[in-house]
């Protein structure tokens, strides 16, 4: 074939710019760290490296979901290690007092120290946590106890007798609106227990029990605690999180299963049965079995509480993990390997010096320079 | 017998014609540079012997030459060369201008990286979930509202941007049509020249050559057959002729269309009309008119109806490839059944349905939750989390109706999501039921809003997810940019590999104008040296015969 100068120029010219364009290509990895700098170098990495960045996106921020319920959790369980460790002091002076032996002013000053464990829970109940009330349900903005609308004397009843409960012994008891006429008579739910009163506030006021089986007793005015519905919020939602995709952790404990209605009321039983000099040992020796029940409505739900603490741990395990994973597939799928790299980057700059060399040399003598 | 003086006469006409070839060998040389120019060669040929055979022919013997001249002056190339470099030039031409369309998209789409909607869809879901987790927290609902507006922006942002450079296409469209107009005029203009010279029987070789070159440039831009028409008169076999052009499908067939007539020296121009009545929309005609009635009218639309001009009323019957066919496909086109198609119009679609769909999957969502502001209120009024900017003159978006032109560009938030207030994270319907009431400390919703991300969605015939929907676009696209790639550098090696073959035959070598030159001289000096042989004969002849015993 038959070659002139122009040719030459030209397909120097056309290598030299590809091996500058390789020269580029290899500089921009270099500096960038990456694969490639556009979609189209390698469709196939940038597509991964589109689902692969937002899985990662995704595990870090179930990462940072984890710390808030680490967050819920934590404090919950607190809050129920010092619940639990009240009420035995609770039920211990319970236990004491049910001795005889002790005068009335030593029971009064038992009451007076029950008095202030209620207070203690009370706040125990409404704690705060990050500016929200961790114990009402998915209702963090508003306390979930009321502590002045608790224990309201039985007076209430006669003005709105349906607004308000009545709890006795580890129940609660609400206005049945079925038996009207026959005084105010309330109900513990899904159940025929009953608790009448007939002539409110009058002279004849009693207060009669029925077991639901017809066996019936009086009860004394003290042995109720009247306190208005909405003094315990009923607020039992679960507040869920998500901690993997389609995972939704619930995070606080069911609140009307450890601060309820009754859960006060069974202290105030204790304390206006202790302020009263004629109530018998017996009596009080019947009021420690309702704090054994609360201690094991509070055991049981922190027991719960720890066992989904334990699912949250395993699971931030995981995520861990999988945060790892997922760093390493996209850095797997889209970071060069340096030293790849800068020997390819070596050998393209071998080759360049080559044709700018073989360039000089082809370009420079014509047939003019050798004729005289 | 001879002349006497013959020896001189034919050592003249070799001067002369060695003269010629120096010429041309300077000529060589001056455009050994010039573009499109090709090598020039003498066609050296020995006059007529004498005796030429004939009944009184002089008793002599043999027959004795009476040296050489200059027959042609002719370019050296290949024919098949041309059409081989003209077909590749249209496949370049074409691959390139859509690569650097697709290129451009690239840039705008910005995938992957940081700054891609992707990455502000992973933000947004981002925030979302912090909005779960705190739910009654203000901080966490204005992050989700700003993220929400980088969001809605980042869709306004990459649909104008591909409107730009739509725009811009539409010039290019303009620029390469007058462009290809003015070439066609160009050739029809040598052609008239070339008619004027060839037919007294010489070779205008530098208008050929100039006349190829624009052939060359015009191959880049249509896909055209070049047919060589002879001037007759006393034309030269050797003559290339007038060219006329015909325009070829994608196929490489004849469309029967002839936009420079060789024979009647005629030439037309295209010219493309637009689906809006203001020139905006996608291109949907053609025009193929006679260049000289162009001058006569204002607009390219007073042609309608006009018999002297041939309208294609689909751009599917002017499917020629070429640098002005990407141009046209990048900026949008309406096929023959009236549906806008191209590269820009095509990803703006995908880009407005994502939008769409997203949006009112979201809002569907949005609005059966319960913000804090109906939480207080114990009624829920359904609050809306985007909307579509109302524009004058143009129809509402409505995702249901299907009219959703523009989705991406008039995304934005809805008003209601000025008070940080009603975006509504909590009370998420359940299975289906929406609730009757709702807590501030409920993220359930803002936890439903966050799933939108992942809920399986109709876009068109395609449901899937709004991400793997989106990853299939930009891998879509990806493949074709990488395509128009690959195919851009293949028809360059293509045709830089026919054009080196074309250099090979008709490039200039300076080394072998130099040999030439040197041949050239030394026939030249041994002619002149000849007539110094011949003068120093006839010297002795004339001065030094019959002088005995002077």
């Amino acid at each position: 074939m038959r070659v002139t100068q122009s040719m030459l120029t030209h397909s120097s010219l056309r290598h030299l710019s590809q091996s500058y364009q390789n020269l580029h290509t290899l500089q921009n990895q270099l500096s960038t760290g990456k694969k490639i700098s556009r979609a189209s170098q390698d469709p196939v990495v940038a597509m991964n490296g589109m689902r692969y960045r937002t899985q990662a996106t995704e595990v870090s921020q179930f990462k940072r979901n984890l710390s808030e319920v680490y967050n819920w959790m934590d404090n919950a369980d607190a809050v129920m290690d010092k619940t639990g460790s009240t009420l035995h002091r609770v039920r211990e002076l319970a236990v004491q007092a049910s001795n005889d032996t002790y005068e009335e002013t030593q029971r009064k000053n038992m009451a007076q120290e029950i008095r202030q464990l209620r207070e203690h829970l009370e706040s125990l109940a409404n704690t705060k946590v990050n500016n929200k009330f961790i114990f009402n349900g998915t209702n963090t903005k508003d306390a979930p106890l009321s502590a002045d609308k608790i224990n309201m004397g039985i007076e209430v009843l006669a003005e709105d007798p349906a607004s308000h409960v009545i709890t006795y012994n580890s129940e609660v008891y609400e206005l049945d609106a079925e038996h009207e006429g026959e005084g105010l008579v309330f109900r513990k739910a899904d159940s025929n227990e009953t608790i009448t009163i007939t002539d409110l506030g009058g002279e004849n006021q009693e207060l009669i029990f029925n077991n639901g089986s017809g066996q019936t007793n009086e009860l004394l005015e003290r042995q109720i605690v009247v306190s208005e519905k909405g003094a315990v919020s009923t607020n039992n939602e679960k507040v869920e999180i998500e901690l993997m995709k389609g995972v939704n952790v619930p995070v606080n404990v069911n609140p009307g299963k450890v601060f309820s209605a009754d859960f006060f009321g069974d202290i105030i039983q204790l304390e206006k049965a202790l302020e009263d000099p004629a109530t018998t040992s017996e009596e009080l020796i019947g009021l420690i079995a309702s704090f054994d029940r609360q201690i094991e409505k509070v055991v049981n739900e922190r027991a719960e509480l720890g066992a989904r603490y334990n699912r949250v741990e395993m699971i931030d395990d995981r995520i861990q993990e999988q945060e790892v994973i997922a760093k390493r597939i996209l850095s797997e799928n889209e970071d060069v390997d340096i030293e790849k790299v800068i020997t390819e980057l070596l050998a393209a700059e071998n080759v360049h010096r080559a044709a700018l060399a073989s360039t000089s040399r082809i370009m420079q003598p014509t047939l003019m320079d050798f004729l005289r | 017998m001879t002349s006497t003086f013959h020896g001189l006469e034919t050592a003249r006409r070799a001067l002369a014609t060695q003269q010629a070839a120096l010429h041309t060998t300077g000529h060589n040389i001056a455009n050994a540079n010039t573009p499109g120019y090709t090598r020039q060669r003498v066609n050296f040929t020995q006059t007529e012997a004498f005796p030429s055979p004939s009944f009184n022919k002089p008793g002599i013997p043999g027959q004795i030459g009476t040296g050489v001249k200059a027959g042609e002056i002719q370019r050296v190339r290949e024919a098949f060369l041309d059409t081989q470099l003209r077909t590749e030039s249209n496949k370049h031409g074409y691959w390139e201008g859509r690569h650097t369309a697709l290129h451009k998209m690239e840039d705008i789409m910005n995938e992957p990286t940081e700054n891609g909607l992707a990455n502000t869809m992973d933000r947004f879901w981002q925030s979302l979930q912090d909005l779960a987790v705190h739910p009654e927290d203000s901080g966490a609902r204005s992050v989700v509202r700003e993220r929400g507006i980088a969001l809605a922006e980042t869709f306004n942002h990459t649909y104008e941007s591909l409107e730009a450079i739509q725009r811009d296409y539409q010039n290019q469209i303009g620029v390469q049509t007058n462009k290809v107009n003015s070439l066609l005029t160009q050739i029809n203009n040598i052609n008239k020249q070339i008619a004027g010279v060839e037919p007294h029987g010489y070779l205008a070789n530098d208008l050929y050559d100039q006349r190829d070159l624009l052939v060359d440039e015009l191959s880049q831009y249509i896909n055209i057959k070049v047919e060589q028409v002879g001037s007759g008169g006393l034309s030269k076999e050797v003559a290339d002729g007038r060219y006329t052009i015909k325009l070829l499908n994608d196929e490489g067939k004849e469309t029967g269309f002839t936009l420079v007539d060789g024979r009647s020296l005629e030439s037309n121009e295209i010219h493309f009309t637009y689906a809006g009545e203001d020139g905006s929309g996608p291109v949907n005609g053609i025009f193929i008119a006679p260049a000289k009635i162009m001058d006569d009218i204002d607009h390219v639309n007073e042609l309608h109806g006009d018999s002297r001009a041939i309208f294609l009323e689909s751009m599917e019957d002017f499917n020629s490839p070429g640098k002005l066919w990407a141009t046209i496909e990048a900026y949008g086109y309406n096929d023959k059944s009236g549906n806008e198609k191209g590269l820009y119009p095509d990803m703006m679609k995908e880009l407005d349905l994502m939008a769409a769909t997203f949006a009112a999957e979201f809002n569907a969502v949005h609005s059966t939750g319960w913000s804090m502001s109906e939480i207080e209120e114990g009624t829920k009024s359904g609050y809306n989390f985007f909307a579509f900017a109302e524009v004058t003159g143009q129809p509402s978006i409505n995702p249901d109706t299907g009219n959703i032109a523009g989705a991406a560009k008039r995304l934005m938030l809805h008003s209601d999501m000025e008070d940080l207030n009603n975006i509504a994270a909590s009370g998420a319907a359940r299975n289906g039921v929406e609730r009757e009431e709702a807590f501030s400390g409920d993220g359930s919703n803002a936890l439903a809003l966050a799933g939108v991300k992942d809920a399986t969605l109709n876009f068109g015939s395609t449901r899937t997810n709004i991400q793997t929907y989106y990853q299939g676009v930009i891998g879509e696209m990806a493949v074709k940019t990488n395509e128009a790639e690959r195919m851009t550098k293949n028809t360059a090696v293509l045709k830089d590999s026919v054009e080196e073959r074309r250099q090979s035959v008709s490039g200039v070598s300076l080394d072998e104008e130099m040999s030439n030159l040197i041949q050239f001289q030394h026939a030249y000096n041994a002619a002149a040296r000849n007539i110094t042989t011949v003068d120093e004969m006839l010297d002795r002849i004339i001065n030094g015969m019959g002088v005995v015993g002077r």
